[in-house]
């Protein structure tokens, strides 16, 4: 059966609408979203509001928790000062705009779901801000996936959809302790498993405007990555006429996102 | 000249297990920094007297650089050093009396060194720390997957990582193996293969089973203070 994985729509309302529309036109009734509703985009609400009425199994993302628990994230959720500075602004706006209401559906949500040998978390097993990288360490990749006792790992976060295969794996070891001095060495035979980025409906960053999701085909394991036009103009008119920094209506025209990768993105933040 | 590491964790307040270290490192040839890798304090026993002494090294004592373990972790977040955090995972694990135990064993006085301490020391290409770069009560041992101390390593980028939380001594050295990993986007696939780096997780072990590191041949002593066999220096190049 195909179900769908969707993340970062980030308050883009046409881009939530169009994505879901894609959706439902392949007929794929089960979706599931790795998180962050809010930040960057001029409708929260209005997005909080359909997922809530969707009826969307939903996994809370870096931007809804940090409305809820306050901006105590260290500097680390942040490429650069300035970037810092207009993440605050856009924090401080959408906290003003939430109703109380979707405040606590955002305050409910999960840190992950799991269905069988899928797990669907934002940023990684680890923290809803820990970046997992297309390229990072494969075995750093690996055992975020085989920790938390997974076999597919959905995530999102990073703004970039990508599928990783990791597999052939093996660790060799040599063991000396008090005991006995030095055995013969040892080997470990790593399982293969798949970390599955769906990249992000409402602030795409990987080169192109359009929004991105995943159909993932649970008795064949076969995934797509999937992209969806949609209406980039409305949203970027409304991010200016809410008084929104404009350089997230200018980022959201060009799909990418200039000289502000995190420096460490493997960095764990540890607040 | 011999560049020797002596590492030692675990003494809960025990100031004659700590005198007997020191008279053995007296003895061994070339040791010339001691760490002491957490868990100076603990329930067990009043523990001033080993602080103290750990404060102000006697004469002829090799002076201990120490960073903090799981019990001054939990110490300290009782004390309130912690924000909002109590000593919960004391409290989870062995109950009220064990966390008011811990805080009869210390004088309110050590508390502003104690919190002083650093979560660990890198040196050279060497990660000391009483957990892991993870958690202070990473629990690390010869058992642990190898993904998971491979992980460890890489978090910190070092080559070696000695930790003292498990208790256990033991020398685990990834020597081999790698990995394949395929990437899938929009722009089209690429492979890449990753072999496994040269490093090691070593356990130093706790109380009076400490372990002298050669830095520069890479050879861990696992040793027992008090015991007669200490090394004479034979068995590195
Ligand atoms: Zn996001
Ligand atoms: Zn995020």
């Amino acid at each position: 059966m195909n179900h769908a994985i969707i993340s970062c729509l980030h308050a883009n309302l046409p881009a939530a609408e169009a994505v879901l529309n894609d959706i439902d036109r392949q007929g794929i009734d089960t979706i599931t979203c790795l998180g962050d509703l809010v930040g960057y985009g001029p409708q929260p609400n209005e997005v909080v509001e359909l997922i809530r009425n969707r009826d969307i199994a939903t996994c809370q993302g870096c931007w809804d928790e940090d409305i809820i628990d306050g901006l105590n994230a260290c500097e680390c959720s942040y490429p650069s000062q300035l970037a810092e500075r207009r993440g605050h602004l856009a924090h401080q706006w959408t906290d003003d705009q939430l109703t109380d209401e979707n405040k606590s559906f955002l305050a409910s949500l999960p840190t992950s779901l799991r269905r069988d040998r899928l797990l669907f978390v934002h940023g990684s097993p680890n923290s809803q801000h820990e970046y997992l990288l297309p390229d990072m360490d494969a075995f750093a990749a690996l055992e975020r996936v085989e920790t938390a006792g997974a076999d597919i790992l959905f995530c999102g976060h990073t703004h970039q959809p990508y599928i990783r295969e990791l597999r052939d794996g093996s660790i060799r070891v040599r063991l000396q302790n008090a005991d006995h001095d030095c055995d013969q060495g040892e080997e470990l035979t790593l399982p293969m498993r798949k970390i599955v980025n769906a990249g992000s409906v409402g602030e795409p960053r990987h080169g192109s405007t359009n929004a991105t999701y995943v159909i993932h085909n649970d008795a064949t394991d076969e995934i797509e990555i999937k992209e969806v036009p949609y209406d980039v103009g409305r949203t970027c008119q409304a991010i200016v006429e809410a008084g929104l920094p404009k350089v997230f209506a200018w980022r959201l025209s060009h799909g990418f996102e200039f000289a502000e990768q995190a420096e460490d993105a493997s960095h764990v933040c540890e607040r | 000249m011999i560049e020797r590491w002596a590492l030692v964790s675990g003494l809960r307040g025990d100031l004659e297990t700590y005198d007997l270290i020191q008279r053995d490192l007296k003895k061994t040839r070339g040791v010339t920094a001691l760490f002491v890798l957490g868990d100076l304090v603990g329930p067990e026993r009043n523990c001033d007297a080993l602080l103290d002494r750990l404060k102000n090294p006697h004469r002829g004592d090799l002076k201990p650089d120490c960073i903090y373990g799981w019990w001054e972790e939990q110490l300290l977040a009782e004390r309130g050093f912690r924000g909002e955090r109590k000593a919960d995972a004391l409290r989870l694990s062995q109950g009220e009396d064990a966390v008011s135990a811990l805080l009869n064993t210390v004088n309110p006085s050590h508390l502003t060194w104690l919190a002083s301490l650093q979560f660990g020391f890198i040196e050279l290409d060497c990660a000391l720390i009483h957990g892991s770069s993870s958690d202070v009560g990473d629990n690390l041992t010869s058992e642990t997957s190898p993904l998971i101390l491979l992980d460890r390593l890489t978090r910190l980028n070092v080559n070696r990582l000695f930790t003292a939380r498990s208790t256990k001594q033991f020398h685990l050295e990834l020597t081999g193996g790698g990995i394949n990993s395929q990437v899938k986007d929009l722009n089209g696939k690429r492979e890449q293969q990753q072999e496994v780096p040269k490093r090691s997780v070593i356990g130093i072990g706790a109380g009076l089973n400490y372990t002298l590191y050669d830095v520069g041949s890479d050879k861990t002593h696992f040793l027992t203070a008090g015991s007669k066999t200490n090394p004479k220096g034979k068995g590195f190049a």
